[in-house]
Protein backbone atom coordinates (compact mmCIF):
# COMPACT_ATOMS: atom_id res chain seq x y z
CA UNK A 1 0.00 0.00 0.00
CA UNK A 2 1.25 3.47 -0.90
CA UNK A 3 -0.11 6.35 1.16
CA UNK A 4 0.39 10.03 0.43
CA UNK A 5 -0.44 12.06 3.55
CA UNK A 6 -0.76 15.84 3.16
CA UNK A 7 2.12 16.01 0.70
CA UNK A 8 3.21 19.45 -0.42
CA UNK A 9 6.02 20.22 -2.83
CA UNK A 10 7.13 23.45 -4.47
CA UNK A 11 9.78 24.16 -7.08
CA UNK A 12 11.12 27.55 -5.97
CA UNK A 13 7.95 29.62 -5.58
CA UNK A 14 5.77 27.36 -7.75
CA UNK A 15 3.64 25.02 -5.64
CA UNK A 16 3.33 21.80 -7.68
CA UNK A 17 1.54 19.63 -5.11
CA UNK A 18 -0.62 21.27 -2.49
CA UNK A 19 -1.44 19.15 0.55
CA UNK A 20 -2.54 16.07 -1.40
CA UNK A 21 -3.55 12.80 0.20
CA UNK A 22 -4.49 9.49 -1.42
CA UNK A 23 -3.92 5.74 -1.11
CA UNK A 24 -2.90 3.30 -3.79
CA UNK A 25 -2.79 -0.49 -3.59
CA UNK A 26 -0.03 -2.27 -5.49
CA UNK A 27 -2.49 -4.26 -7.62
CA UNK A 28 -4.40 -1.20 -8.86
CA UNK A 29 -4.33 0.00 -12.46
CA UNK A 30 -4.22 3.76 -12.19
CA UNK A 31 -3.95 6.58 -14.68
CA UNK A 32 -2.88 9.99 -13.43
CA UNK A 33 -4.18 12.61 -15.83
CA UNK A 34 -3.46 16.30 -16.01
CA UNK A 35 -1.97 19.07 -18.08
CA UNK A 36 1.73 19.68 -18.62
CA UNK A 37 3.50 20.91 -15.49
CA UNK A 38 0.61 19.76 -13.32
CA UNK A 39 2.74 17.58 -11.04
CA UNK A 40 1.85 14.16 -12.51
CA UNK A 41 5.43 12.99 -12.95
CA UNK A 42 6.32 14.52 -9.59
CA UNK A 43 3.98 12.02 -7.91
CA UNK A 44 5.82 8.99 -9.25
CA UNK A 45 9.19 10.57 -8.50
CA UNK A 46 7.99 11.03 -4.92
CA UNK A 47 6.83 7.40 -4.77
CA UNK A 48 10.36 6.31 -5.66
CA UNK A 49 12.02 8.68 -3.23
CA UNK A 50 13.74 10.54 -6.09
CA UNK A 51 12.27 13.73 -4.65
CA UNK A 52 11.50 14.64 -1.06
CA UNK A 53 8.36 16.59 -0.28
CA UNK A 54 8.50 19.94 1.53
CA UNK A 55 5.98 18.57 4.01
CA UNK A 56 3.81 15.51 4.48
CA UNK A 57 4.50 11.78 4.57
CA UNK A 58 4.74 9.08 1.91
CA UNK A 59 4.23 5.64 3.40
CA UNK A 60 5.08 2.46 1.53
CA UNK A 61 3.89 -0.63 3.38
CA UNK A 62 3.71 1.55 6.50
CA UNK A 63 7.25 2.97 6.26
CA UNK A 64 7.66 6.71 5.75
CA UNK A 65 10.17 6.84 2.90
CA UNK A 66 10.73 10.60 3.17
CA UNK A 67 13.03 10.05 6.15
CA UNK A 68 15.07 7.21 4.66
CA UNK A 69 18.63 7.48 3.38
CA UNK A 70 19.49 6.74 -0.25
CA UNK A 71 20.75 3.25 0.62
CA UNK A 72 17.74 2.42 2.80
CA UNK A 73 15.42 3.47 -0.01
CA UNK A 74 16.62 0.65 -2.25
CA UNK A 75 14.44 -1.91 -0.49
CA UNK A 76 11.34 0.20 -1.24
CA UNK A 77 12.38 1.13 -4.76
CA UNK A 78 12.68 -2.59 -5.54
CA UNK A 79 8.89 -2.82 -5.28
CA UNK A 80 8.61 -0.63 -8.39
CA UNK A 81 9.90 -0.47 -11.91
CA UNK A 82 9.77 2.73 -13.87
CA UNK A 83 9.69 3.56 -17.56
CA UNK A 84 10.38 7.20 -18.40
CA UNK A 85 8.96 9.07 -21.36
CA UNK A 86 12.04 8.84 -23.58
CA UNK A 87 13.06 5.46 -22.20
CA UNK A 88 16.09 6.93 -20.39
CA UNK A 89 18.35 4.31 -21.95
CA UNK A 90 22.09 4.60 -21.30
CA UNK A 91 23.21 6.03 -24.60
CA UNK A 92 26.75 4.69 -24.33
CA UNK A 93 25.48 1.10 -24.21
CA UNK A 94 23.74 -1.07 -26.79
CA UNK A 95 20.38 -2.74 -26.15
CA UNK A 96 21.97 -5.88 -24.68
CA UNK A 97 24.07 -3.89 -22.21
CA UNK A 98 21.15 -1.65 -21.27
CA UNK A 99 18.93 -4.61 -20.40
CA UNK A 100 21.77 -6.49 -18.70
CA UNK A 101 22.93 -3.43 -16.71
CA UNK A 102 21.00 -4.10 -13.52
CA UNK A 103 21.60 -7.85 -13.66
CA UNK A 104 25.34 -7.20 -13.79
CA UNK A 105 25.09 -4.80 -10.86
CA UNK A 106 23.18 -6.93 -8.41
CA UNK A 107 22.63 -10.50 -9.54
CA UNK A 108 25.34 -13.12 -9.40
CA UNK A 109 24.66 -14.56 -12.81
CA UNK A 110 27.06 -16.00 -15.35
CA UNK A 111 27.43 -14.25 -18.71
CA UNK A 112 25.50 -17.08 -20.33
CA UNK A 113 22.59 -16.71 -17.92
CA UNK A 114 22.53 -12.95 -18.45
CA UNK A 115 22.54 -13.39 -22.23
CA UNK A 116 19.69 -15.89 -22.04
CA UNK A 117 17.63 -13.66 -19.76
CA UNK A 118 18.21 -10.61 -21.99
CA UNK A 119 17.17 -12.54 -25.12
CA UNK A 120 14.14 -13.95 -23.33
CA UNK A 121 12.98 -10.47 -22.28
CA UNK A 122 13.60 -8.92 -25.69
CA UNK A 123 11.72 -11.79 -27.34
CA UNK A 124 8.80 -11.32 -24.98
CA UNK A 125 8.65 -7.66 -26.00
CA UNK A 126 9.12 -8.42 -29.69
CA UNK A 127 12.43 -6.65 -30.20
CA UNK A 128 14.96 -9.50 -30.14
CA UNK A 129 16.44 -8.29 -33.45
CA UNK A 130 17.47 -5.00 -31.86
CA UNK A 131 19.89 -6.60 -29.38
CA UNK A 132 23.03 -5.13 -30.97
CA UNK A 133 21.60 -1.68 -31.73
CA UNK A 134 22.48 1.52 -29.92
CA UNK A 135 19.66 3.62 -28.36
CA UNK A 136 19.92 6.35 -31.02
CA UNK A 137 19.24 3.73 -33.71
CA UNK A 138 15.91 2.77 -32.13
CA UNK A 139 12.50 4.28 -32.81
CA UNK A 140 10.54 5.86 -29.92
CA UNK A 141 8.40 2.76 -29.45
CA UNK A 142 11.41 0.43 -29.46
CA UNK A 143 13.21 2.62 -26.93
CA UNK A 144 10.28 2.29 -24.57
CA UNK A 145 10.15 -1.48 -25.08
CA UNK A 146 13.85 -1.73 -24.25
CA UNK A 147 13.23 0.44 -21.18
CA UNK A 148 10.43 -1.93 -20.13
CA UNK A 149 12.73 -4.93 -20.67
CA UNK A 150 15.40 -3.28 -18.53
CA UNK A 151 12.89 -2.50 -15.80
CA UNK A 152 11.85 -6.16 -15.69
CA UNK A 153 15.36 -7.59 -15.86
CA UNK A 154 16.52 -7.24 -12.30
CA UNK A 155 13.52 -8.03 -10.16
CA UNK A 156 9.82 -8.80 -10.13
CA UNK A 157 8.20 -5.48 -9.26
CA UNK A 158 4.92 -5.20 -7.39
CA UNK A 159 3.97 -2.14 -9.39
CA UNK A 160 5.06 -0.60 -12.69
CA UNK A 161 5.33 3.15 -13.09
CA UNK A 162 5.00 4.60 -16.59
CA UNK A 163 5.87 8.26 -17.04
CA UNK A 164 4.22 9.41 -20.29
CA UNK A 165 4.97 6.00 -21.81
CA UNK A 166 2.78 6.57 -24.87
CA UNK A 167 3.45 10.26 -25.44
CA UNK A 168 5.05 11.18 -28.74
CA UNK A 169 4.28 7.85 -30.39
CA UNK A 170 2.13 7.21 -33.44
CA UNK A 171 -1.33 5.73 -32.66
CA UNK A 172 -0.38 2.17 -33.66
CA UNK A 173 2.80 2.11 -31.58
CA UNK A 174 1.01 3.78 -28.67
CA UNK A 175 -1.67 1.08 -28.93
CA UNK A 176 1.02 -1.61 -28.86
CA UNK A 177 2.57 -0.07 -25.76
CA UNK A 178 -0.89 0.07 -24.11
CA UNK A 179 -1.38 -3.64 -24.84
CA UNK A 180 2.03 -4.33 -23.38
CA UNK A 181 1.20 -2.34 -20.25
CA UNK A 182 -1.95 -4.43 -19.84
CA UNK A 183 -0.15 -7.71 -20.55
CA UNK A 184 2.50 -6.96 -17.94
CA UNK A 185 -0.16 -6.31 -15.32
CA UNK A 186 -0.41 -10.03 -14.67
CA UNK A 187 -1.47 -12.20 -11.75
CA UNK A 188 -4.67 -12.68 -9.81
CA UNK A 189 -5.99 -10.13 -7.34
CA UNK A 190 -4.74 -9.14 -4.82
CA UNK A 191 -1.25 -10.18 -6.04
CA UNK A 192 -1.62 -8.69 -9.49
CA UNK A 193 1.19 -6.40 -10.69
CA UNK A 194 -0.48 -3.01 -10.83
CA UNK A 195 0.66 0.14 -12.53
CA UNK A 196 0.51 3.90 -12.43
CA UNK A 197 0.37 5.45 -15.88
CA UNK A 198 1.08 9.15 -15.96
CA UNK A 199 -0.28 10.62 -19.15
CA UNK A 200 -2.20 13.47 -20.71
CA UNK A 201 -3.58 11.17 -23.43
CA UNK A 202 -6.91 10.17 -21.99
CA UNK A 203 -7.65 7.80 -24.90
CA UNK A 204 -4.60 5.73 -23.98
CA UNK A 205 -5.45 5.85 -20.28
CA UNK A 206 -8.94 4.37 -20.78
CA UNK A 207 -7.48 1.41 -22.69
CA UNK A 208 -5.57 0.21 -19.65
CA UNK A 209 -6.60 1.85 -16.40
CA UNK A 210 -9.39 1.14 -13.90
CA UNK A 211 -8.93 4.15 -11.64
CA UNK A 212 -8.38 7.71 -12.79
CA UNK A 213 -6.94 10.69 -10.97
CA UNK A 214 -6.97 14.19 -12.39
CA UNK A 215 -4.48 16.77 -11.11
CA UNK A 216 -5.31 20.43 -11.30
CA UNK A 217 -3.44 23.30 -9.62
CA UNK A 218 -1.52 20.97 -7.33
CA UNK A 219 -4.58 19.16 -5.95
CA UNK A 220 -6.36 15.95 -6.93
CA UNK A 221 -9.44 17.33 -8.60
CA UNK A 222 -10.91 13.95 -9.49
CA UNK A 223 -10.40 10.38 -8.27
CA UNK A 224 -12.70 7.67 -9.53
CA UNK A 225 -13.48 5.01 -12.13
CA UNK A 226 -14.24 5.40 -15.84
CA UNK A 227 -17.97 5.75 -15.30
CA UNK A 228 -17.48 8.60 -12.84
CA UNK A 229 -14.94 10.19 -15.19
CA UNK A 230 -17.43 10.15 -18.07
CA UNK A 231 -20.15 11.69 -15.92
CA UNK A 232 -18.04 14.37 -14.28
CA UNK A 233 -19.60 17.84 -13.94
CA UNK A 234 -16.26 19.65 -13.82
CA UNK A 235 -16.19 21.72 -17.04
CA UNK A 236 -12.38 21.80 -17.17
CA UNK A 237 -12.12 18.04 -16.77
CA UNK A 238 -14.85 17.54 -19.39
CA UNK A 239 -12.78 19.65 -21.78
CA UNK A 240 -9.68 17.64 -20.90
CA UNK A 241 -11.40 14.34 -21.67
CA UNK A 242 -13.31 15.65 -24.69
CA UNK A 243 -10.91 13.65 -26.85
CA UNK A 244 -12.44 10.58 -25.23
CA UNK A 245 -16.00 11.58 -26.19
CA UNK A 246 -14.87 12.35 -29.72
CA UNK A 247 -13.17 8.97 -30.03
CA UNK A 248 -16.21 7.15 -28.60
CA UNK A 249 -18.56 9.10 -30.88
CA UNK A 250 -16.55 8.06 -33.90
CA UNK A 251 -16.60 4.46 -32.75
CA UNK B 1 19.71 32.85 -4.92
CA UNK B 2 19.10 32.97 -1.18
CA UNK B 3 21.48 32.01 1.60
CA UNK B 4 19.71 28.72 2.33
CA UNK B 5 20.01 27.60 -1.28
CA UNK B 6 23.66 28.64 -1.53
CA UNK B 7 24.53 26.83 1.68
CA UNK B 8 22.69 23.73 0.51
CA UNK B 9 24.55 23.75 -2.82
CA UNK B 10 27.91 24.23 -1.13
CA UNK B 11 27.11 21.39 1.24
CA UNK B 12 26.23 19.11 -1.69
CA UNK B 13 29.45 20.09 -3.43
CA UNK B 14 31.58 19.38 -0.36
CA UNK B 15 29.90 16.01 0.18
CA UNK B 16 30.50 15.07 -3.47
CA UNK B 17 34.11 16.26 -3.33
CA UNK B 18 34.78 14.38 -0.12
CA UNK B 19 33.07 11.11 -1.00
CA UNK B 20 34.05 10.79 -4.66
CA UNK B 21 37.74 9.82 -4.29
CA UNK B 22 37.00 7.38 -1.47
CA UNK B 23 34.46 5.56 -3.64
CA UNK B 24 37.37 3.62 -5.09
CA UNK B 25 37.91 1.79 -1.78
CA UNK B 26 34.34 0.49 -1.42
CA UNK B 27 32.45 -2.14 -3.39
CA UNK B 28 31.23 -2.27 -6.08
CA UNK B 29 34.39 -1.28 -7.98
CA UNK B 30 34.00 0.29 -11.38
CA UNK B 31 37.51 -0.28 -12.75
CA UNK B 32 36.25 -0.57 -16.31
CA UNK B 33 34.67 2.89 -16.02
CA UNK B 34 37.89 4.30 -14.54
CA UNK B 35 39.95 2.92 -17.43
CA UNK B 36 37.41 4.27 -19.94
CA UNK B 37 37.54 7.72 -18.35
CA UNK B 38 41.34 7.64 -18.20
CA UNK B 39 41.39 6.90 -21.90
CA UNK B 40 39.03 9.80 -22.62
CA UNK B 41 40.80 12.25 -20.32
CA UNK B 42 44.38 11.15 -20.98
CA UNK B 43 44.81 9.67 -24.44
CA UNK B 44 42.07 11.88 -25.83
CA UNK B 45 43.76 15.04 -24.55
CA UNK B 46 47.24 14.17 -25.80
CA UNK B 47 46.97 16.01 -29.12
CA UNK B 48 45.79 19.32 -27.66
CA UNK B 49 48.43 19.10 -24.90
CA UNK B 50 51.12 18.37 -27.50
CA UNK B 51 50.22 21.38 -29.64
CA UNK B 52 49.71 23.85 -26.82
CA UNK B 53 52.89 22.80 -24.99
CA UNK B 54 55.04 22.85 -28.10
CA UNK B 55 54.01 26.34 -29.12
CA UNK B 56 54.09 27.85 -25.64
CA UNK B 57 57.61 26.40 -25.16
CA UNK B 58 58.73 27.89 -28.47
CA UNK B 59 57.12 31.28 -27.79
CA UNK B 60 58.62 31.48 -24.33
CA UNK B 61 62.07 30.56 -25.62
CA UNK B 62 61.77 33.15 -28.37
CA UNK B 63 60.75 35.94 -26.01
CA UNK B 64 63.39 35.03 -23.43
CA UNK B 65 66.15 34.84 -26.03
CA UNK B 66 65.31 38.33 -27.30
CA UNK B 67 65.21 39.90 -23.85
CA UNK B 68 68.30 38.12 -22.52
CA UNK B 69 70.12 38.79 -25.79
CA UNK B 70 69.91 42.51 -25.10
CA UNK B 71 71.63 41.93 -21.75
CA UNK B 72 74.17 39.52 -23.24
CA UNK B 73 72.80 36.62 -21.20
CA UNK B 74 71.18 34.61 -23.99
CA UNK B 75 72.82 31.38 -22.82
CA UNK B 76 70.53 31.34 -19.77
CA UNK B 77 67.42 30.91 -21.91
CA UNK B 78 67.19 27.23 -20.93
CA UNK B 79 67.21 28.06 -17.24
CA UNK B 80 64.40 30.60 -17.44
CA UNK B 81 62.30 28.56 -19.88
CA UNK B 82 62.78 25.44 -17.75
CA UNK B 83 61.86 27.12 -14.48
CA UNK B 84 58.79 28.84 -15.95
CA UNK B 85 57.52 25.72 -17.67
CA UNK B 86 58.14 23.20 -14.90
CA UNK B 87 56.98 25.28 -11.95
CA UNK B 88 54.22 27.45 -13.32
CA UNK B 89 53.23 27.63 -16.96
CA UNK B 90 53.17 23.89 -17.68
CA UNK B 91 50.85 22.81 -14.83
CA UNK B 92 48.52 25.82 -15.17
CA UNK B 93 48.29 25.85 -18.95
CA UNK B 94 47.67 22.13 -19.26
CA UNK B 95 45.10 22.28 -16.45
CA UNK B 96 43.29 25.06 -18.32
CA UNK B 97 43.27 22.94 -21.50
CA UNK B 98 42.07 19.98 -19.43
CA UNK B 99 39.25 22.05 -17.94
CA UNK B 100 38.19 23.20 -21.39
CA UNK B 101 38.24 19.78 -22.97
CA UNK B 102 37.62 17.20 -20.24
CA UNK B 103 35.79 19.35 -17.64
CA UNK B 104 33.27 20.61 -20.15
CA UNK B 105 32.85 17.05 -21.45
CA UNK B 106 32.16 15.74 -17.94
CA UNK B 107 29.65 18.49 -17.17
CA UNK B 108 27.76 18.13 -20.45
CA UNK B 109 27.72 14.32 -20.33
CA UNK B 110 26.45 14.15 -16.75
CA UNK B 111 24.07 17.05 -17.42
CA UNK B 112 22.61 15.24 -20.39
CA UNK B 113 22.27 12.05 -18.32
CA UNK B 114 20.52 14.01 -15.57
CA UNK B 115 18.07 15.65 -17.95
CA UNK B 116 17.45 12.32 -19.72
CA UNK B 117 16.58 10.63 -16.38
CA UNK B 118 19.52 8.20 -16.74
CA UNK B 119 20.80 9.29 -13.33
CA UNK B 120 17.32 8.67 -11.89
CA UNK B 121 17.35 5.18 -13.39
CA UNK B 122 20.66 4.47 -11.63
CA UNK B 123 19.17 5.62 -8.32
CA UNK B 124 15.98 3.59 -8.83
CA UNK B 125 18.07 0.48 -9.37
CA UNK B 126 20.13 1.19 -6.26
CA UNK B 127 23.30 2.21 -8.11
CA UNK B 128 25.02 5.20 -6.54
CA UNK B 129 25.55 7.89 -9.21
CA UNK B 130 28.43 9.16 -7.10
CA UNK B 131 30.28 5.85 -7.28
CA UNK B 132 29.30 4.92 -10.80
CA UNK B 133 29.70 8.32 -12.47
CA UNK B 134 31.70 10.69 -10.28
CA UNK B 135 34.39 8.47 -8.73
CA UNK B 136 35.76 7.19 -12.07
CA UNK B 137 35.92 10.74 -13.43
CA UNK B 138 37.63 12.16 -10.34
CA UNK B 139 40.15 9.32 -10.18
CA UNK B 140 40.90 9.56 -13.89
CA UNK B 141 41.44 13.34 -13.65
CA UNK B 142 43.69 12.99 -10.58
CA UNK B 143 45.81 10.37 -12.37
CA UNK B 144 45.85 11.67 -15.92
CA UNK B 145 46.43 15.40 -15.45
CA UNK B 146 49.88 14.89 -13.80
CA UNK B 147 50.83 12.48 -16.61
CA UNK B 148 49.73 15.01 -19.23
CA UNK B 149 51.59 17.76 -17.38
CA UNK B 150 54.87 15.81 -17.34
CA UNK B 151 54.50 15.02 -21.06
CA UNK B 152 53.53 18.63 -21.80
CA UNK B 153 56.53 19.97 -19.86
CA UNK B 154 58.88 17.73 -21.84
CA UNK B 155 57.34 18.87 -25.14
CA UNK B 156 57.59 22.54 -24.10
CA UNK B 157 61.24 22.14 -23.19
CA UNK B 158 61.87 20.44 -26.54
CA UNK B 159 60.10 23.33 -28.30
CA UNK B 160 62.22 25.79 -26.33
CA UNK B 161 65.33 23.83 -27.33
CA UNK B 162 64.41 24.05 -31.02
CA UNK B 163 64.11 27.85 -30.87
CA UNK B 164 67.21 28.30 -28.68
CA UNK B 165 69.44 26.19 -30.92
CA UNK B 166 68.08 26.64 -34.47
CA UNK B 167 66.72 30.19 -34.30
CA UNK B 168 68.68 31.89 -31.55
CA UNK B 169 71.87 29.91 -32.37
CA UNK B 170 72.70 28.94 -28.79
CA UNK B 171 74.54 25.87 -27.60
CA UNK B 172 72.20 22.90 -27.31
CA UNK B 173 74.25 21.10 -24.69
CA UNK B 174 74.37 24.25 -22.53
CA UNK B 175 70.57 24.59 -22.87
CA UNK B 176 70.08 21.07 -21.52
CA UNK B 177 72.75 21.51 -18.83
CA UNK B 178 70.80 24.56 -17.58
CA UNK B 179 67.59 22.51 -17.53
CA UNK B 180 69.40 19.70 -15.67
CA UNK B 181 70.65 22.17 -13.11
CA UNK B 182 67.16 23.33 -12.15
CA UNK B 183 65.81 19.78 -11.88
CA UNK B 184 66.04 19.62 -8.09
CA UNK B 185 63.45 18.18 -5.71
CA UNK B 186 61.84 21.52 -4.84
CA UNK B 187 61.24 22.53 -8.45
CA UNK B 188 60.01 19.14 -9.62
CA UNK B 189 57.77 18.72 -6.58
CA UNK B 190 56.31 22.23 -7.05
CA UNK B 191 55.43 21.41 -10.64
CA UNK B 192 54.15 17.88 -10.12
CA UNK B 193 51.99 18.37 -7.02
CA UNK B 194 49.83 21.03 -8.65
CA UNK B 195 48.19 18.90 -11.36
CA UNK B 196 46.95 16.41 -8.76
CA UNK B 197 45.07 19.23 -7.03
CA UNK B 198 43.94 20.83 -10.29
CA UNK B 199 42.64 17.50 -11.63
CA UNK B 200 40.68 16.88 -8.45
CA UNK B 201 39.15 20.38 -8.53
CA UNK B 202 38.25 20.25 -12.24
CA UNK B 203 36.58 16.84 -11.95
CA UNK B 204 34.64 17.69 -8.76
CA UNK B 205 33.40 21.03 -10.09
CA UNK B 206 32.46 19.60 -13.49
CA UNK B 207 30.70 16.53 -12.08
CA UNK B 208 28.78 18.62 -9.55
CA UNK B 209 27.67 21.09 -12.21
CA UNK B 210 26.65 18.24 -14.51
CA UNK B 211 24.62 16.43 -11.86
CA UNK B 212 22.86 19.62 -10.77
CA UNK B 213 21.75 20.51 -14.31
CA UNK B 214 18.17 21.70 -14.59
CA UNK B 215 16.08 23.26 -17.30
CA UNK B 216 16.69 21.59 -20.67
CA UNK B 217 19.16 22.73 -23.31
CA UNK B 218 19.60 26.16 -21.78
CA UNK B 219 20.30 24.62 -18.38
CA UNK B 220 22.86 22.30 -19.96
CA UNK B 221 24.61 25.25 -21.61
CA UNK B 222 24.65 27.09 -18.30
CA UNK B 223 26.02 24.17 -16.29
CA UNK B 224 28.74 23.41 -18.85
CA UNK B 225 29.82 27.05 -19.05
CA UNK B 226 29.74 27.42 -15.27
CA UNK B 227 31.81 24.26 -14.84
CA UNK B 228 34.55 25.57 -17.12
CA UNK B 229 34.49 29.10 -15.70
CA UNK B 230 34.62 27.93 -12.07
CA UNK B 231 37.35 25.41 -12.94
CA UNK B 232 39.48 28.12 -14.56
CA UNK B 233 39.03 30.45 -11.60
CA UNK B 234 39.83 27.68 -9.13
CA UNK B 235 42.95 26.64 -11.08
CA UNK B 236 44.35 30.16 -11.04
CA UNK B 237 43.43 30.87 -7.43
CA UNK B 238 44.64 27.52 -6.10
CA UNK B 239 47.85 27.88 -8.13
CA UNK B 240 48.65 31.10 -6.30
CA UNK B 241 47.80 29.57 -2.94
CA UNK B 242 49.83 26.42 -3.62
CA UNK B 243 52.77 28.48 -4.79
CA UNK B 244 52.60 30.50 -1.57
CA UNK B 245 52.40 27.35 0.56
CA UNK B 246 55.25 25.64 -1.31
CA UNK B 247 57.51 28.67 -1.02
CA UNK B 248 56.83 28.70 2.71
CA UNK B 249 57.23 24.92 3.05
CA UNK B 250 60.61 24.90 1.26
CA UNK B 251 61.82 27.87 3.32
CA UNK B 252 62.43 30.11 0.31
CA UNK B 253 62.49 33.85 0.82
CA UNK B 254 60.33 36.08 -1.36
Amino acid sequence: MIEFQNVTLAYNSLRVLDDISFNVRFHERIAILGGSGGGKSTIIRLMLGLLRPDSGKILIDGQDITVLSESALREYRMKFSIVFQEGALFDSMNVRENVAFCMREYLNLSEEEIENRVRELLKMLGIENAIELMPEELSGGMQRRVAIARSLAECSPKMMLYDEATTGLDPLTADNICNLIKDLSTGELPDRVGFVLVTHKVTDAVKVAERYMYLKGGIIDFDGDLEALRNTDDPELRTFISELFTAEGKT
Amino acid sequence: MNIKETTSKLQDFYILSFKAPFGIFRKPFYFHDIVEQMDYAGTGSFFIVFLVSLFIGMALSLQTSVELGELGLKMYTGRIVGLSIIKEIGPVLIALCFAGRVGSGMASELGSMTLGHQVDILRVHGVSPLKKLVTPRVISAILMLPVLTVIGDAISLAGGYYIAVFVSHQSGSFYWSQIKEIMDFENIFSGVIKPFIFGYLIACISCYMGLSTKGGAQGLRKSTTTAVVYSIIMIIVSDFMLTRVLIYAFGMSV
